[in-house]
């Protein structure tokens, strides 16, 4: 059974599991640096801002989706729903792309589909209880989100790295508690965790919808 | 190694060559770069984080070129004196893929 689930969860997951996201309820505002501002609450920005929040939940939803069937053994559930994780990967980095072009579009991916490689290994790891290999799935959960953060950075001096960086943390943290509670067979702590893996997404979208429009108030006015 | 005798070297500041790589957005620009026999290509990393250069491919290495980007604005560059096709990726972020084509 746990062989059946490592095997499983290593091969479909790499190809589908990819747009994991972690998640943690971050109680307060979002840093100065990324506060936000009245500018997205016009129409384009407001639907960039909506937008974005959308897709960022939906990743949070899908890969708790992903990783409960995991652990539960439910194949072909698990199987659904890491391939519309991934479908949601695309329409995020489709996102992106429609803001910084194709080729950012196109490293932004793999990049994107990376940390959910990461979330899979801890998922495997718990489901094995193996401690060396959760540990290992964080510390590269970890080392990712200075990527991540590089990659927001380059793209718009609005994000500084280290904000980003630390903002994707909680998300790694969010969704380790996700996975953790799934582990542990408790539903109700399991879906609170998701509630508050998904409501910390708010803290990324929000952020990166108003450092875009700041970066390009003309194609967002109005 | 082998015939293709190369220099790779990290300098300091990031004025990119005329046969130049900008490292930029976890891109390599251009993804290919046409150059002559006996030119050097210098890579400047414009991303605050560490990239490499290394020769080949994620799944086949040929061990012709390695050289760290260790962060913004830093370079690497590697002498190609033999006509060829030089795949290269980055050994951190293996999608990033770039080729040098030497005439």
């Amino acid at each position: 059974m746990k062989r059946t689930l490592v095997v499983f969860l290593g091969a479909a997951a790499m190809t589908a599991l990819l747009t994991t996201g972690c998640t943690a309820q971050m109680a307060g505002s979002p840093p100065a640096a990324m506060a936000a501002s009245p500018a997205t609450s016009n129409g384009k920005a407001a639907a960039l801002r909506a937008g974005l929040n959308t897709l960022f939940q939906e990743h949070v939803y899908l890969a708790s989706a992903a990783t409960g069937a995991a652990l539960g053994g439910r194949e072909a559930e698990f199987k659904a729903a890491a391939g519309a994780l991934d479908e949601n990967s695309v329409a995020i980095s489709n996102a992106i792309g429609s803001v910084y072009g194709a080729d950012a579009e196109k490293a932004f991916l793999p990049l994107w589909r990376r940390h959910i490689g990461f979330v899979v290994d801890y998922t495997v790891g718990v489901a094995t209880k193996d401690a060396g290999k959760q540990n290992k799935a964080v510390s590269d959960l970890v080392a990712y989100t200075n990527d991540f953060g590089a990659f927001l950075s380059a793209a718009n001096p609005n994000l500084p790295k280290a904000v980003v960086a630390d903002l994707v943390k909680h998300h790694v943290v969010t969704l380790k508690s996700v996975i953790d509670a799934q582990a542990t067979g408790d539903a109700a702590k399991a879906y609170s965790a998701v509630r508050t893996a998904a409501g910390h997404m708010r803290m990324i979208a929000d952020p990166l919808a108003d450092a875009i429009v700041k970066q390009f108030p003309d194609k967002f006015a109005g | 190694m082998l015939a293709m005798a190369m220099w790779l070297g990290l300098v300091g500041t990031a004025v990119a060559a005329p046969d130049g790589v900008d490292v930029q957005l976890f891109t390599f620009r251009p993804a290919t770069q046409d150059v002559k026999a006996g030119v050097d290509v210098t890579w400047t990393n414009r991303d605050d984080i560490e990239h490499t250069v290394t020769s080949g491919t994620p799944e086949a290495r040929d061990g012709r070129f390695q050289s760290p980007l260790a962060g913004k604005g830093a370079t690497a560059t590697v002498r190609f004196k033999e006509p060829g096709v030089y795949p290269y990726f980055c050994e951190r972020h293996p999608s990033m893929r770039g080729e040098i084509r030497v005439h």
